[in-house]
C-alpha cells in the first residue's frame, strides 16, 4: 500500500484555504455591485437597532412611562415628536426594529425550511411524491397567502388563549410568524426543486448512487450544498417580503399594541387619526424604517443573486 | 421586384489575385449600392480586429485578419469554438453585442469602407448586400411570427414592397428552398429542425444578396438533412450566382462545397488557400493536426489524432504564434515573435516560422 | 387557441377551486372551537328559527366527515354562507354584495391604469436600458415596490387631502349629501376616488414596471433580436413587432402570479381611505371576530384571484401560438 498523497491535516488546511480565497472573491465581487453594498449598510443600522435598542433609546415606552405630551411635532425634547399618548416616537420606532426585524427573521427561517425541504424531497425524488408535492404548491402559488394569513391568525390565536411570551416574543406575534411561514412558502419551493432538477443530472449524483448512497445522504451532502448559493439570494428576498407581510398584518389589526412592529405603529397612528390630523412625525419614521430594509433586502437580495448565480453575460 | 436593371459593362479582372479565380462579374443586372466601385473586389477584408470588454478584461477575439472574396465564390472559415469566426463575420456587419467593438481595419465591400461609414449607414448594407444564416434556426427565428411573415418582413421593411406582394415573393422563396408555399403560415416551432434552417436560407435570400454568410447552418442537424441543406445551397449558390461565406468546425462541410478556406486559430488567420491545394497538403502545423483529427472512412487510421491542450485565453494570448504551445513542430523563435504571414505561388497564404518569407515556392 | 390548453386550464382552475372550499371548511369548521365560533348561538341578533334551520342545514350535531363537509358545500353552492355577527343577523352573501362594487371600481380602474402605464414605463426602461430615465425610473420603481400600498396611500393622504386639502380624507360619497343628479354623484364619487385610486395605481405600476422591463431586457438577449439586427430593421420596428409580442408572454405571467398580493395591497389601501369596500369590511369583521364574514371574504377573495388567473392564462394562450396546439 502506497503512503496517503495527503494527510489529513494538509487536506483540512487545503480545504480552509479553497474557502478563505472563495470568501475573498465573492467580498470583491460583491463590493464592486454599489447597490448591494448600500443595502447590506442599511441592514447593519437596523441590525443594530433591533439587537439593543434599549441601549440606544432606553426601555420601550408605555402609556405609564410616555414621556411627552399629546401628538406633539418634532422638538429638541423628542426628535421625532410624540404619539396620542405622549409616547416618544423614536422609541417607539427603534424598538419596532426588534419586533419587525424578528419577526420577519423568524418567518424566513420557517418559509425558507419549508421550501428547502419540499424543494429539494420534490425535485429529487420524482415520481407521485413530486407530483402531489407540486399540486399543493401550485395551490399555494395561486392562493392569495395574505388573505389566508389574515384569516389564519385570528383562529390560532383564538385556539392557544390568551397571551404569554416565548424567547421574548409574546404569543400573538409567534401565530403570525406561522401564519406567514405557512403560506410563503411555496415560491421557494419551486426554486429549489428547479435546481435540485438540475443538480441531479449531473455526474457526481450518478456516481454517488454507483457507490451506494441513500437518498437521504444524497440529498443532504450533495444536494444541499449545491442549492445554497440559491437558498441565500432566495432568503434575503423572502425576508423583505415577511416584512411586508408582518407589516401588512399588522396594519390591519393583528399585531400587539404590546410589542409594536412598525406596522402595528402605523395601525395605532391611523386610529388615533394621525394621518387626518397631519401628524406626519407619527407616520414617517417607521414608514420610512420600512421602505429602507425593505429596499435594503431586495438591493442585497439582488446583488447576491448576480454574485452567486451569474447569467450569461455578453454573447458570442 | 427589382428596380431599373442598367447592365455593366463587365468589369476587367481587377487584379488578378493569385489563388483566386477569374474574378466573375457581378450577376447581370444587380443595381450596386450607390457609392460602389464596379472594377472593385467584392470583399476584401485588411487587419480587422474585434474585442470584447468584460468584468474580468479585454478579449482579443479577432486579432488581426484579412481575407478576400470574389463574386460567385465560397470561402469556408474553419476553427475550433471560440476561435473568433463568428465574431469575424458578425463584424462584417457590425452586429456585436454592446460590449464589442471593431479596433482597427477595413471591410471593404465593392470598395465601399463599411467599418469607416457613419454607423447608422451601415444598416441599408445589411441583408441587401450581406445577409445571414445563423445556426440553431430555432432561437433565431421569432417564435411568435409566421415564417412567412418572417420571410417577407425585409422585403416588405427594406425594399419597400407592399405587403402582398411581399407575401407572394416569400412564397417563392419557400418553394425555392424547398418549402411548400403553404407551409409558411406555419409558426417555427411547428416545423422540423431542417425546415426552419431551409426557412432561415429562405429568408437570407430575400433581398436578393450579394453574399450570404452561412454560421454553422447545418451544425443542430443529423447528418442526412445536413446533407440536404449543403446541397441547396450549393444549388443556390450556382443558379442564383451568390457568394457564400460558410463558418464552421466541420471540415468535411468546407471539402464538399466550398472553393476556398480560412483556418482560424485563436482570431488570426493561420493558413488560407484553395480547398483543393491545402487539404492535399497543409502547410500549417495546426491545419495539419486538424486534418489528421478527422477522421477519413476510406483511410486505415485506427486512432484519431487529438489535438493536445486546449485554446488559449484571448484576454492575455501567448506571445509569438497563438499556435506554439500546442504546436508538436514549435521551434524557439515561436514563442516570441510573431509569424508573418507568407504567400505562395499555388496561392496559399500562411502564417509559420516552418514556412518563413524566402522558402521554396514563396512569392514574397 | 387549442382546446387541450383551453380545457387543462379549466380543470386546474376547477380543482384549485375545490381545494380553497375545502381549506375553507377545514379552517372555519374543522378546527377545534370552530362550530360555536361559527355557530350562531353567540349572535343575539339572529332568531330562534334561523339559528334551528342553520343548524340543522349545516347537520353541527353530526360528524364533521362527511356529514358536515356535504352540508357544508351544500349551503354554500346554494348562497348560503352564514349570518354575520356584526350586522345584526344579515346573511354574509348580502353583507359581501354591499362591499364587492366600491372594491371591484376601485380595482378595476387602478388594474387597467397600472397595466398600460407600467408595462408602457417598463418597456421604454428595458429598451432603453441604462439611459436617465431608466436609471430613475428604475430607482423610483424600486422604492415603490418596497412600500406597502396603505403607507403610499398615507402619503397621498397627508400631502393632499389634509394638506393641501384638494381632496376628502375617507369615504367613497360625502356622508349626508344629497345629488342633484347622476352627474354630481360621479363627481362627488370620483373626487373620493382619486387618492385611493392614485395609490392602487402607482403601487401596480411600481411592480409592472420593473417586471416588464425584466422581461424586455431578457427578451433582447435573444437570438431572433439579432437576426432582426441583421436584417437591418430599425430599432423602433423591432421593439414593435419582434420584442415586445415576446416580452409580453413572461409579464403576462407575472402579472397572473402576483395577483395574490394585489389583493393584499387592496385590503390595506382601503383601510386607509375608509374606502366601503372589501377591504374595510375584512377590518371591520377582524375586530368584530365576525368569522362567518371572515370565511365569506376568504372564500370570495380566493375564489376571484383563481378566476383572475384563469383569465391571464388564457390570454397568454392567445399570445403565445406555442401552447395552441
Amino acid at each position: 500500500m502506497s503512503a496517503p498523497i495527503l494527510t489529513a491535516g494538509q487536506l483540512r488546511r487545503e480545504r480552509l484555504a479553497l474557502r478563505a480565497r472563495g470568501a475573498r472573491d465573492f467580498a470583491r465581487r460583491f463590493g464592486r455591485r454599489r447597490e448591494g453594498v448600500i443595502g447590506v449598510a442599511i441592514l447593519v443600522l437596523y441590525v443594530l437597532l433591533a439587537i439593543a435598542p434599549s441601549f440606544f433609546v432606553g426601555s420601550l415606552e408605555t402609556a405609564v412611562t410616555a414621556s411627552g405630551g399629546r401628538l406633539e411635532p418634532p422638538g429638541t425634547v423628542h426628535l421625532l415628536g410624540t404619539d396620542e399618548i405622549g409616547r416618544d416616537i423614536l422609541n417607539l420606532t427603534v424598538h419596532g426594529a426588534r419586533v419587525s426585524m424578528v419577526i420577519g427573521l423568524l418567518a424566513t427561517v420557517v418559509t425558507v425550511l419549508l421550501g428547502v425541504v419540499v424543494g429539494i424531497i420534490s425535485g429529487f425524488v420524482g415520481g407521485w411524491v413530486d407530483t402531489i408535492l407540486m399540486r399543493l404548491t401550485d395551490f399555494f402559488l395561486v392562493l392569495p397567502t395574505f388573505v389566508l394569513a389574515l384569516v389564519m391568525t385570528p383562529i390560532i390565536r383564538d385556539m392557544l388563549g390568551g397571551g404569554g411570551e416565548i424567547l421574548g416574543v409574546r404569543i400573538s406575534l409567534l401565530v403570525i410568524v406561522v401564519a406567514i411561514g405557512i403560506t410563503s412558502w411555496a415560491s421557494t419551493a419551486r426554486i429549489i426543486r428547479s435546481q435540485t432538477l438540475s443538480i441531479r443530472e449531473r455526474a457526481f449524483v450518478d456516481r454517488a448512487r454507483v457507490i451506494g448512497a441513500g437518498p437521504g445522504r444524497m440529498m443532504r451532502t450533495h444536494i444541499l450544498p449545491n442549492v445554497m448559493n440559491l437558498v441565500v439570494a432566495n432568503a434575503v428576498l423572502v425576508f423583505a417580503g415577511a416584512v411586508l407581510t408582518e407589516t401588512g398584518l399588522s396594519y390591519l389589526g393583528l399585531g400587539d399594541p404590546f410589542q409594536p412592529s412598525w406596522g402595528q405603529i402605523l395601525n395605532a397612528a391611523d386610529q388615533a387619526g394621525a394621518p387626518g390630523l397631519g401628524a406626519w412625525w407619527y407616520l414617517v419614521p417607521p414608514g420610512a424604517s420600512i421602505v429602507l430594509v425593505v429596499l435594503a433586502f431586495t438591493l442585497v437580495g439582488g446583488a447576491l443573486d448576480d454574485v452567486l448565480n451569474p447569467r450569461r453575460a455578453g454573447r458570442r | 421586384m427589382s428596380g431599373p436593371s442598367p447592365s455593366r459593362a463587365a468589369p476587367g479582372p481587377a487584379g488578378h489575385a493569385p489563388g483566386h479565380a477569374t474574378p466573375v462579374e457581378p450577376k447581370a443586372g444587380r443595381v450596386l449600392p450607390r457609392l460602389a466601385d464596379p472594377d472593385a473586389p467584392l470583399l476584401v477584408v485588411e487587419d480587422l480586429r474585434t474585442y470584447f470588454t468584460m468584468e474580468t478584461g479585454t478579449v482579443r477575439a479577432v486579432d488581426g485578419i484579412s481575407f478576400r472574396l470574389d463574386h460567385g465564390e465560397s470561402l469556408g472559415i474553419v476553427g475550433e469554438s471560440g476561435c473568433g469566426k463568428t465574431t469575424a463575420a458578425l463584424s462584417l456587419i457590425r452586429l456585436l453585442p454592446a460590449n464589442g467593438r471593431i479596433v482597427s481595419g477595413s471591410v471593404r465591400l465593392y470598395g465601399i469602407d463599411l467599418l469607416a461609414r457613419p454607423a447608422d449607414s451601415i444598416r441599408r448594407y445589411r441583408w441587401r448586400e450581406i445577409s445571414l444564416v445563423f445556426q440553431g434556426a430555432m432561437n433565431a427565428l421569432n417564435p411568435v411570427q409566421r415564417i412567412e411573415d418572417q420571410v417577407a418582413e425585409p422585403i416588405e421593411d427594406r425594399l419597400g414592397v407592399e405587403r402582398s406582394r411581399a407575401l407572394a415573393r416569400a412564397g417563392d422563396l419557400l418553394e425555392l428552398v424547398g418549402i411548400p408555399r403553404a407551409r409558411g403560415r406555419a409558426y417555427p416551432h411547428q416545423l422540423s429542425g431542417g425546415m426552419r434552417q431551409r426557412a432561415m436560407i429562405a429568408m437570407a435570400l430575400a433581398c436578393d444578396p450579394a453574399i450570404v454568410i452561412g454560421d454553422e447552418p447545418t451544425t443542430a442537424l443529423d447528418v442526412m438533412v445536413q446533407a440536404q441543406i449543403l446541397a441547396l445551397l450549393e444549388r443556390l449558390r450556382r443558379e442564383l450566382r451568390l457568394s457564400l461565406i460558410l463558418i464552421t468546425h466541420d471540415l468535411s462541410v468546407v471539402a464538399e462545397t466550398c472553393d476556398r478556406v480560412l483556418v482560424m486559430y485563436a482570431g488570426r488567420v493561420a493558413e488560407e488557400g484553395r480547398v483543393a491545394r491545402v487539404f492535399v497538403e497543409p502547410r500549417h502545423p495546426y491545419t495539419r493536426l486538424l486534418l489528421g483529427a478527422f477522421p477519413d472512412i476510406r483511410s486505415d487510421r485506427r486512432t484519431l489524432e487529438i489535438i493536445p491542450g486546449s485554446p488559449p485565453d484571448l484576454r492575455t494570448p501567448p506571445p509569438g504564434c497563438r499556435f506554439a504551445p500546442r504546436c508538436p513542430a514549435a521551434l524557439a523563435v515561436c514563442t516570441e515573435v510573431e509569424p508573418p504571414e507568407v504567400r505562395f505561388d499555388d496561392g496559399v497564404r500562411v502564417a509559420c516560422h516552418l514556412h518563413p518569407p524566402g522558402s521554396p515556392g514563396a512569392t514574397g | 387557441m387549442g382546446s387541450r390548453y383551453l380545457l387543462r386550464k379549466l380543470a386546474q382552475a376547477f380543482l384549485t377551486v375545490v381545494l380553497i372550499v375545502l381549506v375553507n371548511f377545514v379552517l372555519f369548521r374543522a378546527m377545534p372551537g370552530s362550530p360555536e365560533r361559527i355557530l350562531l348561538g353567540r349572535n343575539p341578533h339572529v332568531s330562534a328559527e334561523a339559528l334551528a334551520q342553520t343548524k340543522a342545514r349545516w347537520g353541527l350535531d353530526k360528524p364533521l366527515f362527511p356529514d358536515q363537509f356535504v352540508a357544508y358545500v351544500d349551503a354554500t353552492l346554494h348562497g348560503d354562507l352564514g349570518f354575520s355577527y356584526a350586522y345584526r343577523g344579515k346573511p354574509v352573501t348580502a353583507v359581501l354584495a354591499d362591499r364587492v362594487g366600491p372594491t371591484l371600481l376601485l380595482f378595476g380602474l387602478g388594474e387597467l391604469i397600472a397595466i398600460i402605464v407600467g408595462l408602457a414605463i417598463g418597456a421604454y426602461s428595458g429598451w432603453r436600458r441604462g439611459g436617465f430615465v431608466d436609471y430613475v425610473g428604475n430607482g423610483v420603481s424600486l422604492v415603490l415596490y418596497s412600500m406597502p400600498y396603505f403607507l403610499i396611500g398615507m402619503g397621498l393622504l397627508v400631502v393632499f387631502a389634509t394638506g393641501l386639502g384638494w381632496f376628502p380624507t375617507y369615504g367613497m360619497m360625502t356622508p349626508g349629501m344629497t345629488y342633484k343628479d347622476t352627474l354630481d354623484q360621479t363627481l362627488d364619487i370620483g373626487g373620493h376616488l382619486a387618492l385611493p385610486l392614485a395609490t392602487v395605481s402607482i403601487g401596480l405600476i411600481g411592480q409592472y414596471s420593473i417586471l416588464m422591463r425584466a422581461s424586455v431586457i431578457e427578451t433582447l438577449s435573444d437570438d431572433y433580436i439579432t437576426t432582426a439586427r441583421a436584417k437591418g430593421i430599425r430599432d423602433i420596428a423591432i421593439l414593435r413587432r419582434h420584442a415586445l409580442p415576446n416580452a409580453m408572454l413572461p409579464a403576462v405571467t407575472l402579472i397572473a402570479v402576483n395577483l395574490g398580493y394585489v389583493v393584499a395591497g387592496a385590503i390595506t389601501a382601503e383601510k386607509v381611505f375608509s374606502w366601503p369596500g372589501l377591504g374595510t369590511l375584512t377590518v371591520e369583521a377582524l375586530e368584530a371576530r365576525d368569522f362567518p364574514v371572515l370565511q365569506g371574504i376568504f372564500l370570495l377573495l380566493s375564489i376571484s384571484v383563481v378566476v383572475a388567473n384563469l383569465i391571464a392564462d388564457l390570454v397568454y394562450g392567445l399570445l403565445d401560438p406555442r401552447v395552441r396546439t
